[in-house]
């Protein structure tokens, strides 16, 4: 079908969200919450948009909104922008110190705000990303708390959890750099909880956790072979796959490959 | 205080009226809240594993929702009426005579355990504004005064304080 | 049987506060007691809510038509010597009608009555709340009967389309629609789901009518589950009302004994089932995401629309969510026609519509009036005008995703899209009247505490801009207030209401945006001159007696917690500014209106 941003046309599938149109056409829509493994959160808001559908014309967030045929959406209009500003003056409030709301604020041109204080310590903006990570892809050790302005992310009865796997998807996955995790003398620290680290069969590296190799085995099921196949740091495992690609195997025969 | 065991078994009790499916979740966690007056850890862990859903999940539905407590609640809780009827006839002093006699803010309890207050949103009886809920009984047409006297009867042992 | 007679004790949750509990129990005492003869004993019924709460307890008698208010226990005696067993009328507990000026024995008389057309509220009061026989007396059941035996599922949509019900929760939308998209939507198992979360503070229409008559809901839900192809119903009640779940439950229970719920209903392939759920305290559950969330399980954070329930809603199936005011107009309008219902209201806005009128009234209750009514009509002829000759300043609709009303306003009709345009909204029914010693400032501050604690927090506008707004305007009201903050306020505000996620936080700004629009020179006193007009904000305000007005009488230095007042008899008192606390206690006494804000 065919969608309307800015005045320009552009194909779209019936599946996709303005989000995914306008990202592909290289058009420009600010977000904090979304994420291309984790879509659909839809709680920065930043990602606002004017469309007209149907004959009538509202704000509607483009990370989540299906496209229609013939919708004609605006990504800078005056209201947009102004809202946008807004926003991101209440983003400053809550998170002064991340690096990418810090950029927002120098992109966008907006106004220093001092009539409130800022929380100066704080980085998190309870965008939710960790929260959903962990539960698709990790343990659910850790999950949104309370409620309102109360509302944090945090383990079970603030103890460290024990489910955790010290994989760290929360905190890379993390807009803001608001999760602390370290790494000393071979252990790793998330969440209070500290992990011996494993090293890359390969080149040596220390890399993710026992508990986290164990889970991806886990869920891989029956397709996990030997565990030194999968003890491979991102670097390596990249540079393996590459390999394979081109020696000329398909794509499912590298997967296969490096899972027997 | 209940030795862990015995809350587990109890608590196991309350949830096996249900059948082990996540949307109980909530029924369950009600049933426990009335039965202990809050919502113990091994209760909650025990639900969790019940149900066979993260106990981080049990959590976060504890502290979102406000029917339920992490702390155990006193013997009587004072609800007062802050709906917008009883706002604008003053539940505010009644909140503020409170804080003076008992030296507690909405959401805590007093040192012996015998009341807790809490500000709730429209009990529904808006003919008597401002309104007040201890336990079962609602107290109407209330001033700072008669609030006073009332809370002493209920600290002097009386149930029935009308 | 027919000239038996019957007493309705109102058992609503107002009453039962005010003591009817213990009324019920005195006339089923006295009546053993005495040991009448069969004939003369009278039913006794405990009803739902009889409208007006401010005279309760209400005690309404049959055939005679006879209803007393502010009844007591001790009164039941008499009551039965006098009105049971004998033919009398009690004249002491008569309402006085201020307007009529007279005593008047029926409620159907009342002025209170006069403009009111009860549809929603048509059994309340009227019936036991726990018999489904007084129910079916009233015609219960009939609509589910004629659609089961003579129409479509398509041809009740239709009728519903033609009757131009919208939805009483907030949003009116037209019923019919979302009912027809929910038939089309594709999905094996669809549901049906009664919104009993009633969570605006002041707002107590839906838990009357779930006390009082909920035979009614299920029966117009179980007609929307025909239309609709759907089998199971949930009926989420808000945890607080108690009384409404024990009674919610009690009938699904007595309708399945006796075939109205269940298999096979009334001899036809028609399955249906409902359950009660209750809600966990919390208020967002009233967004129609939130409580399937909520019902899922889960917490009560809402998800994105597109897509609608109606397509995909509880576990990702069509599912109609109505208010329990929408469904108990649906069994009426089946039984009496589209037509019939399309005839009442005003061109957009069809039927009647429950209002709980509360606050600076002399007639608190539920009131149920034909729409496009005006505001007037509703505060100064039903409600009875303002207590103890104040004057009106302004009336709040929409509970916290409304505004307020000025006088300048009272005519306006009250329908869905009148009250939009002023900046307001007729949410569920709140209607709440405030007086000159209400502070705008204030009462706008208190809605946005209410919603600060109520917000899911998901998304970034609704929490954080409530909470910016929150703390400017506790500064205004500590006369801490900066100039441009009224600006700051109206553009954070207009953010929240575009980019929020939800109704919740869409609609959060509307008490501080419609307080500004009309009340802008209350917000610029607390700012500019760090004063507060109506004497409420403590830091803002000097009380002093105005010696002219003063006619000593001392009721004030009585009632002064810190003994600032003081003065002789039938001399002019002074204040002493000093001890003061601004309390409002000496005003509240004051018969003379002498104590004023500087």
């Amino acid at each position: 079908m065919q969608i309307f941003i800015n005045n320009k046309p552009y194909e779209a599938n019936a599946s996709e969200k303005i989000l995914d149109v306008a990202r592909r056409n290289g058009i420009e829509i600010p977000t904090l919450c979304h994420s291309e493994a984790l879509p659909g959160l839809a709680s920065c808001r930043l990602c606002m948009v004017e469309v007209k559908e149907n004959g009538r014309t509202g704000q509607v967030a483009a990370c989540t909104h299906p496209v229609a045929e013939g919708i004609e959406v605006n990504t800078e209009s005056e209201l947009i922008a102004h809202h946008r500003k807004t926003l991101l003056q209440l983003y400053y409030l809550m998170a002064p110190q991340s690096k990418r709301i810090k950029a927002m604020l120098s992109y966008y041109h907006v106004p220093a705000f001092d009539r409130l204080p800022a929380d100066k310590d704080n980085k998190c903006i309870l965008c939710g990303l960790c929260t959903k990570a962990c539960s698709e892809l990790g343990t659910n050790a850790i999950s949104t708390l309370n409620r309102g302005t109360d509302k944090k992310v945090g383990t079970a009865f603030d103890e460290p959890a024990i489910t955790c796997i010290g994989c760290g998807a929360c905190a890379s996955i993390c807009p803001t750099e608001a999760i602390e995790m370290s790494e000393q003398d071979g252990k790793r620290t998330i969440w209070e909880k500290t992990f011996q680290l494993l090293r890359c069969s390969d080149c040596g590296e220390y890399f993710t956790t026992p508990e986290a190799l164990a889970h991806v085995r886990q869920k891989l099921g029956e397709r996990a072979g030997k565990i030194e196949e999968l003890q491979l740091c991102e670097h390596c495992k990249t540079k393996k796959t590459a390999t394979k690609l081109k020696d000329g195997l398909k794509l499912e025969e590298v997967f296969d490959s490096l899972a027997k | 205080m209940k030795e862990e065991s015995q809350i587990a078994v109890e608590t196991l009790e309350i949830a096996q009226k249900y059948r082990p499916e996540e949307r109980f979740l909530l029924a369950i966690l009600q049933d426990v809240q009335r039965y202990y007056n809050y919502l113990p850890k091994e209760a909650m862990e025990t639900v969790a594993q019940y149900l066979d859903v993260p106990i981080v999940k049990v959590c976060a539905i504890a502290t979102f929702y406000k029917a339920f407590s992490l702390k155990p609640k006193g013997k009587y809780i004072i609800k007062v009426c802050d709906g917008t009827a009883c706002h604008i006839k003053g539940s505010v002093n009644l909140i503020t005579e409170i804080k003076n006699i008992l030296g507690i803010e909405p959401g805590e309890t007093t040192a012996d355990g015998l009341f807790s207050l809490e500000t709730v949103n429209c009990v529904g009886a808006c003919g008597l504004a401002p309104v007040a809920v201890i336990g079962e009984e609602y107290h109407g047409n209330l001033t700072p005064a008669s609030l006073r006297e009332i809370l002493k009867k209920y600290q002097g042992g009386m149930e029935n304080a009308k | 049987m027919q000239n038996k007679k019957a007493v309705f004790v109102c058992c609503g949750t107002g009453c039962l506060a005010n003591g009817s509990g213990e009324i019920y129990n005195a006339f089923q005492k006295q009546i053993k007691k005495l040991g009448l003869d069969v004939e003369v004993i009278p039913k006794i019924k405990k009803t739902g809510c009889h409208g007006l709460c401010q005279k309760g307890p209400l005690v309404h008698i049959t055939p005679q038509e006879i209803t007393y208010i502010h009844v007591k226990a001790t009164d039941v005696a008499e009551i039965v010597e006098r009105s049971i067993i004998k033919d009398e009328v009690i004249d002491r507990l008569l309402y006085f009608d201020k307007q009529q000026k007279a005593k008047i024995q029926s409620k159907e008389d009342w002025t209170f009555e006069k403009k009111q057309y009860r549809i929603a509220l048509r059994n309340c009061g009227k019936i036991a709340n726990d018999s489904i026989d007084d129910y079916l007396e009233k015609d219960g059941y009939k609509a589910l009967e004629k659609v089961l035996k003579t129409m479509t599922g398509q041809e009740v949509i239709a009728e519903i389309k033609e009757s131009g019900l919208r939805g009483r929760g907030g949003g009116g939308f037209p019923t019919g629609i979302k009912w027809s998209l929910a038939a089309k939507a594709i999905g094996d198992t669809k549901y049906v789901i009664c919104n009993g979360d009633e969570g605006d503070p002041g707002a107590f229409m839906d838990r009357s009518i779930l006390e009082g008559d909920p035979h009614t809901v299920l029966e117009g839900m179980a007609i929307c589950a025909y239309a609709i192809g759907a089998k199971r119903a949930f009926l989420y009640i808000r945890d607080e009302y108690g009384l409404a779940v024990k009674n919610m439950r009690q009938a699904i229970a007595t309708a399945k004994e006796r075939g109205f719920l269940g298999e096979n209903i009334l001899g036809t392939d028609f399955t249906f089932d409902a359950e009660v759920v209750r809600g966990g305290g919390a208020f967002v559950c009233g967004e129609e995401t939130s409580l399937l969330h909520s019902i899922e399980g889960s917490t009560g954070e809402p998800s994105p629309k597109p897509p609608y329930p109606a397509d995909k809603g509880l576990w990702g199936q069509p599912t109609i969510i109505n208010n329990v005011e929408t469904w108990a107009n649906v069994p009426v309008i089946i039984n009496k026609g589209a037509d019939w219902f399309a005839s009442i209201g005003s061109e957009k806005s069809k039927g009647t519509k429950v209002f709980a009128l509360v606050g600076k009234i002399n007639n608190t209750g539920l009131v149920e009036v034909p729409m496009g009514i005006t505001l007037r009509e509703i505060i100064f002829e039903i409600g009875g005008g303002i207590p103890q000759k104040r004057k009106f300043k302004a009336v709040q609709t929409g509970g916290p995703s409304g505004g307020c009303i000025p006088e300048d306003k009272l005519d306006l009709s009250v329908d869905f899209d009148s009250l939009i345009a002023e900046g307001s909204m007729m949410g569920s029914g709140g209607m709440i009247v405030i007086d000159d010693r209400t502070c705008m400032v204030e009462f706008a501050r208190y809605y946005l505490q209410f919603l600060s604690e109520e917000s899911c927090g998901k998304c970034v506008p609704c929490r954080e801009g409530i909470k910016s707004m929150l703390a400017i305007l506790d500064d205004i009201c500590e006369g801490k207030g900066k100039p441009g903050d009224i600006e700051l306020l109206a553009e954070i505000g207009a953010m929240v209401q575009a980019n929020s996620l939800c109704g919740l936080g869409k609609t959060a700004p509307n008490p501080v945006l419609s307080n500004i629009k009309n009340f802008r020179d209350e917000f610029e006193a607390h700012i500019n001159e760090k004063r507060c007009p109506a004497g409420v904000c403590k830091n803002l305000t000097k009380f002093y007696i105005d010696a002219q007005t003063c006619i000593g009488c001392g009721a004030c230095l009585k009632s002064c917690p810190v003994e600032a007042i003081s003065g002789e008899k039938k001399k002019a008192h002074i204040l002493d500014e000093a001890k003061c606390i601004t309390c409002g206690n000496c005003r509240d006494f004051c018969r003379v209106d002498a104590i004023c804000v500087r």
